[in-house]
């Protein structure tokens, strides 16, 4: 489209503008600043006398064992979050698309946990799981499949669990959405003739149903890859990165040492890091979903 | 014969939803029944996962309804959630607008920062924008999560509207150009109403977030009378060395309900908005 | 759009800019105006209050009096109208946060200038903020800060002292003592544990599981820090420095610390020590269900069982004595300015909370007065207090040096490693004495 007259140009910028400034001033500004306050020597004593550090912060949290092991978990986190809801979303999404009532019933009960806010699902989560919690009551003295009480929330892959466990339960109903809304869209033509050609439901499952969804598929993995990197509030609420910050992720990390032990030079040079891989990360899953597009 | 299998097979499926579904809910239902117990009665043994007829109170709704706090919280929370998606769906909708339709210089560049935005965690920037807060005065105000929030959904929020913005037929803006119509008057009779179902949804999501914002809040808000939902909540917990779960779970049912009742209401516009996303990529 | 002049951007520029200021401008609005003060910046708030007497002066108090706690009740109901009554002109607002959040918080608030007038603050951390130099020297910059004084206790006043100037002032002391579970002591047939040993003995006798089948644990601390393992440490002649706190290695891997230590690590593997992982049952809860039999805790601990477990019946007596004797970890708050602050305003609200009234109606909620007219008060005398005054007398301070927190942070770790992961002690010492002396040096 051609912007032909002055009062076009003038209202199609008054219709850009505010976008632009929010971006420039809330987004850009911060990712400028962010970038130079990673090369500062800034911490608490050197609050009100910051100096140049070159690349000393980015070294710091490369050699750091606490920043390995978080972004070890955070790794961790997405790539078992990820295939795990959607496997799980996908699923519901086909029994529920092939069934004759109750479809939308069951779409708004699913869909519950996603709405519900993460403070309170992890404080209801960290509830069940407490050591002496409704969980451990029907393991050990209902079902007696464990002798006694599971320690979930002590050690790091107990804690670990815990969070995986809600952020799969947590992101079903979103992806049973995106994914039912997908299967709709699929011709029915495909399926009857391969109906014709004598295929079972599997087969129609693999040879048809995946191949047609594969963009949305791809969509859910790049927002959900985006969503396990940005994984915080479970943490901070059911853990808080006990014991001894092993089960901190990349953002809890960056959280405690810039606004607990603040070091906000390394805090700086961390999310800068994480920034940088996330978005190599998301870069390779939108060339991938472009590829498949083509 | 082939019915039997039919009518065999949807039972299974809806056994299979039927426990997927109690799965999600469980956890829910739980803490509703723990808010309905005396906080002294959370230690028992055996746990109970229904309280007892007999032992069902409303004393921590009655607590939690009586501090005036809750109130201001409440407040808080719904001011800030609404100021936030009527200006995120402005400024979203006239960014997605002004891409979707116009070649400009630095458009491609405008996209990809769209996008790279929609990538890196809010939360990574937290440093800065705390010192962006500070500078403008806005730390411990309701308006100092406002302007954040609007920036940190503008790129997921743009993103889907303009997808859905390219499915509307250019031909409509056409004629009113032909019909001396200024790119105003395509902005606010054609775009505005035929994409209110992804601003609708989109506006859904941008409720949602703003709803259970934690971390900014977290850190910008100090007054007990001006924090959200989610800090007074999270407030209620671990206070020292022990929690009242009971209150704390009256108050996270309290600010449940809200969300429930808009999700039921308008659950089409989640799916809708969803489908648009999801479908073109 | 290409053509667009400089002069026309600008003045778009402009344009949007005023939408999205109005905009905010009316959110600003919009916050309810209920709440206590407006005011966001203590400068600012001294400023118009010089401009219009008319309109108060808000003093922003941040301290860590729990939200839902019998303190925080006689501050918000009692002290403040009181306080605000006195002086006209002057209107408190007072910000309650968790212990640890609030550490955090004026870490966040001095690097942009956000910070209270004046804030409760752990003795512990007054070294840490002095070196930041946030805090404002108060023998240097108050004229009565002597007359004001010179009732508190002295030794309660040595924690503001920091390189040769007051940079708080005492506001209450406290010092941790043993509660037990009275029934299940005399039921096991024990006597109240006054020596290590016995204390030991007494933790196992009272391990193991209850009638439902539920472990029970002789001994819970609801953390791992400096405040919860020193009095082990101390009482059996170990410590984390030396007197000049300048130096680790040598007193934090020394064979009285090793041996303290191994004790807890002990204990916790035989299930008879617990409390400081997440999932735990929290400390209150545990004590008042028979779950913990046994812990080191404060004055406040007495209200707070009487508001929760108000049938639970316990008995206290002092740290049972090692080799080195009976040493408890002090405790304690101070009051202190900030620089940012309205310094009259604080000042005013300082010495009105070091006061012998406002001590004693703190006195009433199990905060020990360092005002010494309120510790002669009847209220003091009728207290619990007897028990925490006689072990203040013996108890140890924190080091007081500005890395303290960061030490403590080390020690957490160190201790986690060595309790709950079975780390070798001697070698985990070794190491946190090296990064003690690290921190030490700086």
């Amino acid at each position: 489209m051609q912007l032909r007259s002055r009062r076009d140009k003038l209202q199609f910028s008054a219709l850009l503008l505010p976008g632009i400034l929010v971006f420039a001033l809330f987004t850009i500004y911060p990712i400028v600043k962010l970038f130079g306050m990673s090369f500062l020597r800034w911490d608490l004593g050197s609050m009100f006398d910051k100096s140049f550090a070159g690349f000393d912060n980015y070294k710091t949290v490369l050699t750091d064992k606490t920043f390995r092991i978080a972004f070890e978990n955070t790794l961790i986190y997405t790539f078992v979050t990820v295939p795990g809801q959607m496997i799980l979303g996908l699923f519901a999404a086909v029994l529920i698309h092939s069934i004759p009532r109750f479809r939308v019933t069951f779409r708004v009960i699913y869909y519950i946990p996603v709405i519900t806010s993460w403070v309170i699902v992890s404080l209801v989560f960290r509830y069940i799981f407490n050591t002496e919690g409704m969980l451990n009551y029907l393991l050990t003295n209902v079902l007696h499949l464990t002798a006694k009480n599971v320690a979930w929330l002590n050690t790091r892959w107990g804690g670990m669990t815990v969070v995986m466990l809600l952020g799969i339960w947590k992101g079903v109903g979103w992806n049973l959405v995106v994914f039912l809304a997908a299967l709709q869209s699929v011709p029915n033509e495909l399926y009857e003739a391969a109906e014709v050609d004598g295929c079972g439901s599997v087969a129609k499952f693999f040879s048809i149903t995946l191949p047609s969804i594969k963009p949305t598929i791809l969509f859910a993995l790049v927002m959900l890859t985006i969503g396990g990197f940005n994984v915080f509030t479970s943490i901070k609420m059911i853990t808080d990165g006990k014991p001894m910050h092993q089960t901190e992720t990349v953002l809890t990390w960056m959280y405690y040492k810039a606004f607990s032990a603040g070091q906000f030079g390394y805090a700086a040079a961390l999310s800068f890091i994480v920034a940088v891989t996330l978005m190599i990360l998301a870069f390779l899953q939108f060339k991938a979903m472009k590829n498949q597009n083509e | 014969m082939r019915k039997r299998h039919t009518t065999l097979a949807n039972a299974g499926k809806y056994l299979f939803l039927l426990i997927g579904g109690a799965v999600s809910v469980m956890p829910m239902i739980y803490m509703l029944s723990t808010s309905l117990r005396p906080n002294g009665a959370l230690y028992e043994f055996p746990p109970h996962f229904f309280p007892r007829l007999s032992e069902i109170t409303f004393e921590n709704y009655q607590y939690i309804f009586t501090q005036e706090k809750f109130y201001l919280n409440f407040l808080n929370s719904v001011l800030v959630a609404i100021i936030t998606i009527v200006l995120a769906a402005f400024v979203s909708t006239a960014l997605a607008y002004c891409l979707a339709r116009f070649r400009f210089p630095g458009r491609n560049l405008l996209f990809a920062l769209v996008i790279g935005m929609m990538i890196i965690p809010g939360t990574t920037l937290i440093i800065p924008q705390y010192q962006l807060a500070t500078f403008f005065k806005l730390t411990n105000r309701l308006a100092g999560l406002i302007p954040f929030y609007v920036a940190w959904v503008i790129p997921f929020s743009t993103f889907m509207i303009k997808s859905y913005i390219e499915g509307i037929p250019k031909e409509y803006d056409e004629a009113v150009y032909a019909d001396g119509g200024s790119v105003f008057t395509v902005f606010f009779r054609i775009i505005l109403p035929l994409s209110s179902p992804a601003i609708a949804s989109v506006s859904i999501f941008n409720f949602l977030t703003s709803w259970e914002e934690f971390t900014w809040a977290m850190t910008v808000i100090n007054d007990n009378a001006k924090r959200t939902l989610p800090i007074a909540i999270s407030g209620f917990f671990g206070q020292h060395q022990f929690t009242q779960w009971g209150y704390v779970f009256a108050m996270s049912m309290a600010s449940l309900v809200p969300v429930l009742i808009v999700f039921i209401c308008c659950q089409k516009f989640f799916v809708s908005g969803l489908q648009a996303g999801g479908l073109k990529g | 759009m290409k053509k667009l002049s400089l002069k026309k951007m600008l003045a778009l520029f402009l344009l949007a800019a005023m939408v999205l200021g109005a905009l905010t401008a009316c959110s600003n609005e919009k916050a309810p105006d209920t709440s206590p003060s407006q005011q966001t910046q203590p400068a600012e708030a001294g400023k118009t209050g010089a401009a219009t007497p008319e309109e108060p002066i808000t003093i922003n108090f941040w301290h860590h009096y729990s939200a839902q706690s019998a303190e925080n009740e006689t501050l918000m109901n009692v002290l403040i109208p009181k306080f605000e009554e006195e002086n006209p002109g002057y209107k408190v607002n007072a910000v309650s946060h968790e212990w640890g959040d609030l550490h955090d918080k004026i870490l966040i608030s001095a690097q942009s200038n956000t910070l209270p007038d004046v804030a409760r603050l752990d003795i512990a951390w007054v070294p840490e903020f002095q070196k930041m130099g946030i805090l404002v020297p108060l023998d240097a910059e108050m004229s009565d800060f002597a007359e004001v004084t010179a009732n508190l206790l002295p030794s309660a006043m040595s924690t503001g002292f920091v390189k040769g100037n007051y940079y708080a002032m005492a506001l209450n002391t406290n010092t941790k003592i043993l509660f037990y579970n009275e029934e299940a002591l005399k039921a096991a047939g024990l006597s109240v544990p006054k020596t290590s040993e016995d204390f030991v003995k007494a933790i196992i006798a009272l391990s193991g599981t209850n009638e439902n089948g539920q472990q029970v644990w002789g001994l819970n601390e609801p953390a791992l820090a400096g405040w919860n393992v020193l009095p082990y440490i101390w009482t059996n002649g170990g410590s984390i420095t030396n007197e000049d706190y300048t130096k680790a290695t040598g007193y934090v891997n020394s064979p009285e610390t090793v041996a303290a230590v191994q004790t807890l690590v002990d204990l916790y593997a035989n299930g008879q020590f617990s409390g400081f992982n997440s999932g735990d049952i929290p400390m209150t809860d545990g004590f008042g269900t028979g779950r913990y039999m046994m812990l080191l805790e404060g004055p406040w601990k007495t209200a707070e069982l009487a508001g929760a477990y108000p049938d639970f019946a316990y008995g206290t007596s002092e740290m049972p004595a090692g080799k080195a004797g009976s040493i408890s970890v002090l405790g304690g708050e101070d009051i202190a300015m900030f620089n940012t602050a309205n310094k009259e305003g604080a000042w005013k609200f300082m010495k009105f909370m070091t006061s012998p009234y406002a001590e004693e109606e703190m006195a009433k909620c199990g905060q020990i007065p360092v005002n010494q007219e309120a510790l002669a008060s009847d209220t003091v005398k009728n207290a619990p207090f007897a028990p925490f005054l006689q072990a203040i007398t013996t108890a140890q301070a924190r080091p007081p040096v500005a890395s303290w927190s960061e030490i403590d942070n080390e020690l957490t770790t160190a201790m986690t490693d060595m309790i709950v992961n079975g780390a070798d002690v001697q070698k985990t010492l070794d190491e946190l004495a090296a990064k003690i002396d690290a921190l030490l040096a700086e």
